[in-house]
């Protein structure tokens, strides 16, 4: 269960889960695993929520290098 | 007055416009309504007049020009109404109707006076801009291409374009600032400086577009944050190439451009409409909150619907060994029952067959007993009689006997002169035999002799039934009638 999921998978299937032990539909044999699963969705979600690992100098200078190419006039602000 | 200098007729220059000026007022005396377009408002700051250049294009082509002036106190009306009615100052490259008198000044020459300016017709015309551009680009069919993007569950990285000085950016920031400190949240807002307004808007929001677009990858969203500045300027907005970049855009572009007018093209076309920078702001929090809310939640639900789950199972479990425990007990309660009932039973079936075969026993004893004593008392009587029959009798033979011999020997006594030895011998036997033959004696021992006409019967066949017999015992006669005969097999031969 260590595959890399995105966040939207990590709610939807997060979502799936609460649904299904809300209606009852999980045993008692599968609550540990459904359980563990959870929390690993639910860190996967809450992580996202407070953390971003965008970078505007690295964005920067990736727009440098494209603009160099493109040889367009600097637009003054 | 002309002057003759070498025949010629010489009017000085001022004569000349003079004359013009008065021609042109008595042709014109009146003002009239132009329309044209505003090339430049060419307002001097200084003196606050405008001189604007009115042209008319064909084809894109001016084919006309003309110079013009509005005083300081015609613009800052007209300019007031510009911004109320169609929410653009006075600008260049705007359509207009004016009313304008044809003036004529010898110093500065040849300009239409404008005396007012219809904002209702520009209006009209940038309105007409905005259907253009709406209609070309339903025409192009892209017109909700921008809206058809999947707006990521949580826009977190968002490129802004905006100003630093802005106040809308200032608004805007400050309520992600808050959302963090408060919730926790966490965003990416990057900068793309533009100019918002004006004329020179478009230019400056496509370029910077065009830079997001190339790091797109970075980004979940653009937003165009606007605020403070007012109403005035927006007609941009409806420009149709910015437009049409923001259709096409490949992430959704979210506008937030603050003003209270009609919108515009730009925010049509774009993903979503929050008008204000702050409120944009919110929605974006908001969807984190519509993110963050399921999973709090589903955490919780988690939780306790594990702890619930697991807890009604324990009591399950519990009731489950109760129940086992009870039913257990039940069952061998109700089986000790039954095999004391079995048991109880059986006993009493055996004691009450050991008490019947005993008394059965008991009552074959007591039987056996009597009927042994019975047959011993029965039989010894019966020995008894026997033995004191065989006594009697014995007693009997050997009296007779003893008189017999008695009397023989008193015969032989008496008779031996007379007989020879053998007569006496044979006489002696013959007496014996006789006697012993006779049938008195035979009687005496209890047989019977039984006549038939004076006859003794030996044969069954000599009788019938109903004939009279008589039986002659020791002592006495029987008279008797045959009821029925029968024949004595052993006897037959």
């Amino acid at each position: 269960m260590k595959e890399k999921i995105n966040y939207t998978e990590a709610f939807e299937e997060l979502q799936n889960i609460v649904s299904e032990i809300e209606q009852g539909e999980i045993s008692v044999d599968e609550l540990s695993e459904k359980v563990k699963r959870a929390a690993q969705l639910i860190k996967i979600c809450k992580t996202k929520l407070s953390t971003t690992e965008e970078n505007v100098a690295e964005i920067l200078k990736e727009l440098e290098n494209t603009e160099d190419t493109d040889n367009e006039p600097n637009f003054e602000y | 007055m002309s002057e003759i200098i070498q025949d010629r007729k010489v009017f000085s220059l001022y004569q000349v416009t003079r004359s013009i000026q008065k021609t042109l007022n008595k042709r014109y005396s009146s003002a009239f309504w132009v329309k044209a377009e505003l090339n430049k408002l060419n307002y001097y700051q200084h003196s606050g007049h405008c001189y604007p250049e009115l042209v008319e294009k064909k084809k894109g082509k001016i084919i006309t020009q003309i110079r013009s002036v509005l005083w300081k106190r015609d613009f800052i009306r007209i300019n007031e109404a510009f911004k109320k009615t169609v929410h653009e100052p006075l600008k260049d490259g705007i359509k207009i109707l004016f009313l304008a008198k044809i003036n004529f000044h010898p110093q500065y020459g040849l300009s239409l006076h404008i005396l007012n300016i219809d904002p209702g017709f520009t209006l009209g015309d940038l309105e007409k801009e905005k259907q253009e551009t709406l209609k070309k680009l339903r025409k192009e069919g892209v017109f909700d291409n921008n809206k058809k993007l999947q707006l990521p569950l949580l826009p977190q990285r968002i490129a802004v374009i905006s100003v630093q000085t802005s106040k809308g950016y200032a608004d805007y920031l400050n309520v992600f600032e808050e959302a963090e400190n408060k919730w926790g949240y966490k965003f990416f807002n990057m900068l793309f400086p533009s100019l918002l307004q004006g004329d020179n808007a478009v230019n400056s929001l496509i370029k910077q577009l065009n830079r997001i677009k190339k790091v797109s990858r970075h980004f979940d969203v653009v937003v165009i944050v606007r605020g403070g500045g007012g109403d005035i300027g927006l007609s941009c907005y409806n420009n149709y190439l910015l437009a049409k970049e923001i259709a096409l855009f490949p992430i959704p572009v979210i506008t937030g451009i603050g003003h209270a007018t009609n919108e515009t093209a730009a925010e049509m076309i774009a993903h979503k409409n929050a008008i204000t920078p702050t409120k944009l702001a919110e929605i974006i929090i908001q969807k984190f909150h519509n993110f963050a809310l399921p999973v709090e939640e589903g955490r919780k639900i988690i939780v306790e619907k594990a702890q619930s789950l697991l807890s009604e199972q324990k009591i399950n479990l519990q009731t489950e060994v109760r129940h086992f425990k009870s039913g257990t007990k039940y069952l061998l309660s109700k089986n000790r029952n039954i095999l004391r009932e079995i048991s109880n039973t059986m006993s009493w079936n055996f004691q009450a067959t050991f008490k019947q075969e005993r008394e059965r026993l008991e009552t074959y004893q007591i039987k056996i007993g009597a009927e042994t004593k019975y047959l011993l008392r029965d039989n010894s009587e019966e020995l008894n009689r026997i033995g004191y029959q065989l006594k009697r009798d014995m007693q009997q033979q050997l009296n007779k006997h003893h008189l017999s011999l008695d009397y023989q020997l008193r015969n032989l006594r008496l008779g031996t002169g007379r007989f020879t030895k053998t007569s006496e011998k044979e006489l002696s036997n013959l007496e014996k035999n006789i006697a012993l033959i006779h049938p008195e004696n035979v009687l005496k021992r209890g047989y019977s002799i039984t006549l038939y006409e004076g006859k003794s019967v030996t044969d069954i066949e000599a009788i019938d039934e109903g004939e009279e017999l008589k039986t002659l015992l020791y002592k006495g006669e029987v008279i008797s009638v045959v009821k029925s005969k029968s024949k004595s097999n052993e006897r037959e031969n």
